[in-house]
């Protein structure tokens, strides 16, 4: 405990240099300003910026494309509830509540639990990152390479088993992510491989033209190709002040989210969108106000908001303490440590207590500064909004393009985003997952240096990954998970769930 | 009874399967080595293996949960595809003859893509992708050679060109703006190392 204090101070030191803070604030700026306006992500604007945190020490980067991942939770609910729109994929649930409550006068209100929940649970999930980390860490150090495979593999199996339509094709995108992680020099032999001799080709295929490309460009793309009309906004704000009524029934619904969005963040494949999604199921069987739902419950704002920024925040625990990232945004923060030169897992926490408690601690700061910037500062957030999306691209376009070819100062980079632009949007056509594809391709080659050496330790013996406790149990684990979702009648229901 | 072929599941086990194919196709140049000592063709083996298997499932798959026919193409998409990939093709190979600049580094090749893609803008089904796509190759041909300010401004006067919204105020407003907003964060910021203005 003292020792938890200790590092959090020393964290806090970390974080509140004039440079983290004010990259701290900026993340949770642009992350806002994304979180408002419909039509561009998280992932695409952490593939967007990944070159420009070139320049900047490891731990600044880290936290600014942090802030921009829990800004974007904190600046979807906005347009979810003005607007009737999703500004981010993890806000949908909240159109269906906070759109109503909008309509009926408590816009305010509605905006207000939504801040305040985030935040409450933003700290929470804080703290829980800073309890759990050191302690994960801990049995990580004990694991072998078979054991990593392993766990590996299970996060592989469990982040397909939770995307959206059919797994079979998400474990086919993930194994096609391994494949394009093969490309390049073999690290035991230097031998090329699948390069066609191109020079450009032996460090790998780019991180950075593969995320702008399917992330990016793609997804311009798609938005231009289905315009969709945004209607002008006639919704006042109102008072930003809860009534003692709606406070009371907001708080349980907050720390039910909480709890819910933690726990969903940790899972592989989890993270905001699942989260919000959980969390709204559950209120609407569980919160006293359920018979209130459609009519612009409160209930439905506070705890999928509260659930999508815990899960925010906890989605970074497996990243932190196994190196393993259990999302499209973390495999991209994976991207960005090893463009630093860090090798994420579990020696992280000790060889770089700078980095591990600085991010944790401005986190926190980071949600503190995005109560200021949301609730006060609505106004000019609403004003983002009428900026008309044919403005917009451009701007995307030219940031991309810059951008990956700032990385080599090689135009190859571009013609490589161009490539995966149209894969992206050849995916996207035969609704196949692109965010498997991007855990793959991060995880591949762990897994291929952690299968060789485990093979190397057995003697060439396969049987090392069931006779070793550990290992075994991560593949026991993954099983099940796999046979549970073969079954028709879980299928059904995870289908119904998705569609609703 | 009516078919449920679900022609999206279908297209994209038969891609996973080509992927595969061609893969191991190509492993066959690098040494397995044993389970012990894996050499560089043992993971891809095992990959593109496992690769086949989940696109054969796939395509089992594909023939009960549909239907979910793919997008109607018209004959003018196909045309234009099969066009596209041929001008390109050519443009690719002969441009460095015509000027040498092509031949030099991946020029010849974005020329290729741009051709490519010019062709493709000429159909429905294709012309927001094609326009995207071209100016992105716009921005590789001209960044180098005519400098970073002509690279821009070709990459977002070609790109307005995909959304039938814009008006030519607009597009002069923007592309003035970007251009101040990129140098302020690119050059003046980052310090990116990138000819500004065209080489003589």
């Amino acid at each position: 405990m003292e020792l938890l204090i200790s590092n959090l101070l020393h964290g806090f030191g970390v974080a509140i240099s004039f440079q983290n803070l004010s990259f701290a604030l900026l993340g949770a700026l642009i992350g806002t300003a994304i979180g408002v306006l419909p039509g561009i992500g998280p992932v695409a604007t952490i593939s967007l910026l990944l070159p420009i945190t070139f320049g900047l020490p490891a731990t600044t980067a880290i936290i600014m494309l942090a802030g921009i991942y829990y800004g974007a939770q904190y600046g979807g609910s906005t347009t979810a509830i003005l607007l009737n729109l999703p500004g981010e994929v993890s806000s949908v649930v909240t159109t269906l509540e906070g759109y109503k409550m909008a309509r009926n006068g408590r816009a305010g209100a509605a905006l207000a639990t939504a801040a305040l929940g985030s935040f409450f649970a933003g700290t929470v999930a804080t703290i829980l990152v800073a309890a759990s980390g050191p302690m994960l860490t801990q049995v990580a150090l004990s694991f072998g390479p078979a054991d990593y495979f392993s766990l590996m593999l299970l996060g592989l199996i469990i982040a397909c088993v939770l995307a959206q339509g059919s797994i079979v094709k998400a474990v086919g995108m993930v194994v096609l992510g391994v494949a394009l992680g093969l490309v390049g020099t073999d690290v035991q032999t230097g031998q090329q491989r699948f390069t066609f001799g191109i020079p450009e080709l032996s460090d790998g295929i780019g991180f950075v033209p593969i995320a702008m490309g399917m992330f990016g460009i793609a997804e311009i793309i798609l938005n231009l190709e289905r315009p969709e009309s945004r209607s002008v906004l006639s919704t006042k704000v109102g008072q930003l002040w809860l009534t003692k009524e709606e406070f009371k029934r907001a708080t349980p619904s907050v720390l039910r989210g909480t709890v819910v969005g933690s726990f969903l963040g940790i899972l592989p494949g989890g993270g905001a969108s699942l989260a919000a999604f959980g969390s709204y199921m559950m209120e609407r069987k569980v919160s006293r106000g359920k018979h209130l739902f459609g009519q612009g419950a409160i209930e439905g704002v506070a705890g999928p908001e509260a659930a999508n920024n815990a899960a925010a925040q906890t989605s970074f625990i497996p990243l932190l303490t196994l190196g393993i990232p259990s999302n499209a945004v973390m495999a991209l923060m994976v991207g960005a440590l090893i463009i630093q030169g860090i090798q994420p897992g579990p020696r992280m926490v000790e060889a770089q207590p700078d980095l591990f408690w600085g991010l944790i601690a401005s986190m926190w700061l980071g949600n503190l500064m995005l109560l200021v910037i949301n609730l006060p500062m609505i106004g000019m957030w609403v004003k983002l909004l009428q900026v008309p999306y044919r403005f917009l691209y451009p701007s995307i376009l030219v940031f991309c393009c810059i951008g990956v070819y700032s990385l080599n100062n090689n135009v190859f980079d571009v013609y490589m985003t161009v490539l995966f632009t149209v894969f992206g949007y050849v995916c996207n056509k035969l609704k196949m997952e692109p965010a498997p594809l991007l855990i793959g391709f991060v995880l591949g080659p762990m897994m291929e240096e952690h299968l060789r050496r485990a093979m190397l330790l057995s003697r060439g013996d396969w049987s090392v990954f069931i006779q070793r406790p550990i290992s075994a149990t991560m593949l026991g684990i993954a099983a099940f998970a796999l046979i549970l979702m073969a079954l028709p009648t879980i299928r059904k229901g995870k289908e119904k769930a998705m569609a609703e | 009874m009516k078919l449920k072929l679900n022609g999206k599941d279908m297209a994209s086990g038969i891609f996973l399967i080509v992927v595969a194919l061609a893969g191991l196709y190509l492993n066959m140049d690098h040494s397995l080595g044993t389970a012990r000592r894996m050499g560089p063709g043992y993971m891809p083996m095992l990959v593109f293996w496992i690769q086949a298997g989940l696109g054969l499932i796939v395509c089992l798959v594909a023939l009960a949960s549909g239907p979910d026919p793919l997008e109607r193409w018209t004959g003018l998409d196909v045309g234009t595809l099969v066009g596209g990939i041929l001008a390109g093709v050519i443009a690719w190979k002969i441009s460095p003859s015509i000027w040498s600049f092509f031949g030099q580094t991946y020029n010849g090749v974005g020329l290729g893509i741009l051709v490519g893609f010019t062709v493709m803008a000429f159909s429905a089904g294709w012309k927001i992708l094609a326009i995207i796509c071209a100016s992105v190759c716009i921005f590789g041909l001209l960044l180098e050679q005519a400098g970073f300010f002509a690279a821009l401004t070709g990459l977002i006067i070609a790109s307005c060109l995909a959304e039938h919204t814009h008006t030519k105020r607009g597009v002069v407003g923007l592309t003035i703006f970007l251009l101040v907003l990129c140098y302020w964060v690119f050059i003046y910021e980052l310090d990116i190392r990138v000819n500004l203005w065209p080489q003589v």
